[in-house]
């Protein structure tokens, strides 16, 4: 093989030899047609139904149950089905369910910040609304400007 | 997931040297790491828009604010629906990728062009229906730093409140949420909006691309994976807003 980088060898300059690198799933396949690719778009096709109904529910919730049901109780649900609907997208569309253990954990475990994030950001919330109580005229800022 | 099972069974241990503990291209692993640091953006944002929302008294109430749709009528009461139609169309254009990802594995080039047209269709139909939702909004005087004069007639705040909050709320309030909350959500889907219009861009010049058959050529359309994962996370960021800025 020459290595000149002609027309038609300057590809392995973008991107190197992808054969090597993957398996499973995302192997390199060639009939479009076979039962496993068929299995694989039936499993895609699965998880499309899952996130319809998940956002039909959403809708129900957010335009009935809103009335009935506490608070509380439908805002939890409401951000428990959408992390499972994001776990959905992540694992199956993005394919991060298949890759290696150790990339999953690599992309996975920097979202434990966000435990802090929110608590951190609610209880400055918390600070802001105790201030407001105490003072109602803060509001003079938007006015004057 | 079966097929996670059947990855290729490590000879030696993973960081024992002689091959990647994390079997992905450079390429896709910092596609990957851009998108986690593009999450910490986004919810950023919509973390701080519910620390505001927290602290103020009152809050605009989603079915009132969005409850309108095209051709409708300027009377129709149709809460969450045109949300939810482009809750919908952003979802199918992500499944038209996973799809044109797929036929990329398989090397069908046909399957991919078909695919990727479905993508393209659907990001310029959901930032068309954005750009309707905005134009509605405006015209009913919300903008970035709209709702500052306290001494407005509460009348220009009927389309965002409930009528009893309406009612019994002080003009400060009113004032203060509503802005507030105008800030973050045009700021919030604007920034999206970006994200999806950037998308599109990609989207096309891929499509380009497949039918020019550089991807062809070069045995595998791992492009297709980057920018596909790439879409996707655009489409979770929307699973987020929607539930934010819609439901909540």
């Amino acid at each position: 093989m020459s290595h000149s980088h002609d027309e038609n060898n300057i590809q392995h300059l973008y991107e190197g030899d992808q054969s090597k690198l993957y398996s499973g799933v995302m192997n390199h396949h060639s009939d479009i047609n076979s039962t496993e690719s068929k299995a694989q778009v039936a499993n895609i096709l699965k998880i499309t139904l899952y996130l319809a109904i998940i956002t039909i529910v959403e809708v129900i919730g957010g335009l009935y149950l809103y009335h009935y049901l506490p608070k509380g109780i439908i805002n939890t649900a409401f951000l428990i089905l959408t992390v499972v609907k994001s776990a959905f997208i992540v694992k199956v569309f993005m394919h991060l369910g298949d890759e290696v253990k150790w990339f999953r954990f690599c992309v996975l475990i920097p979202l434990a910040l966000f435990i802090w994030f929110i608590i951190a950001f609610m209880y400055d919330g918390g600070a802001w609304l105790k201030i407001n109580r105490g003072n109602p005229t803060r509001i003079d800022y938007i006015k004057t400007k | 997931m079966s097929q996670a099972t059947a990855t290729t069974a490590p000879t030696t241990k993973a960081f024992g040297g002689g091959r990647s503990p994390f079997n992905v291209s450079y390429g896709k692993m910092m596609m990957w790491f851009f998108l986690l640091s593009d999450a910490f953006t986004f919810s950023a944002f919509l973390i701080s828009y519910g620390t505001t929302r927290f602290f103020n008294a009152v809050w605009p109430d989603a079915n009132t604010v969005f409850h309108s749709f095209p051709f409708a009528g300027a009377h129709a009461e149709w809460p969450l629906m045109f949300v939810s139609l482009m809750t919908f169309i952003l979802i199918l254009s992500s499944v038209t990728m996973v799809l044109a990802v797929h036929a990329g594995h398989y090397n069908d080039k046909q399957g991919v062009i078909k695919w990727m047209l479905w993508t393209i269709i659907g990001g310029i139909a959901f930032l068309s229906c954005q750009a309707w939702e905005w134009t509605h909004l405006h015209h009913q005087a919300a903008w970035w730093g709209s709702f500052t004069d306290i001494t407005a007639s509460r009348d220009v705040y009927k389309h965002f409140f409930k009528p009893e909050v309406l009612a019994s709320a002080t003009p400060e309030q009113l004032s203060q949420s509503t802005n507030n909350f105008f800030n973050f959500f045009f700021t919030i889907t604007g920034f999206h909006g970006c994200h999806v219009a950037s998308g599109v861009v990609l989207n096309i010049m891929l499509l380009v691309n497949t039918v020019n058959g550089t991807y062809e050529r070069r045995g595998h359309y791992e492009m297709v994976e980057k920018v596909g994962l790439y879409w996707h996370f655009v489409d979770l960021v929307w699973v987020f807003v929607f539930t934010c800025f819609y439901l909540l």
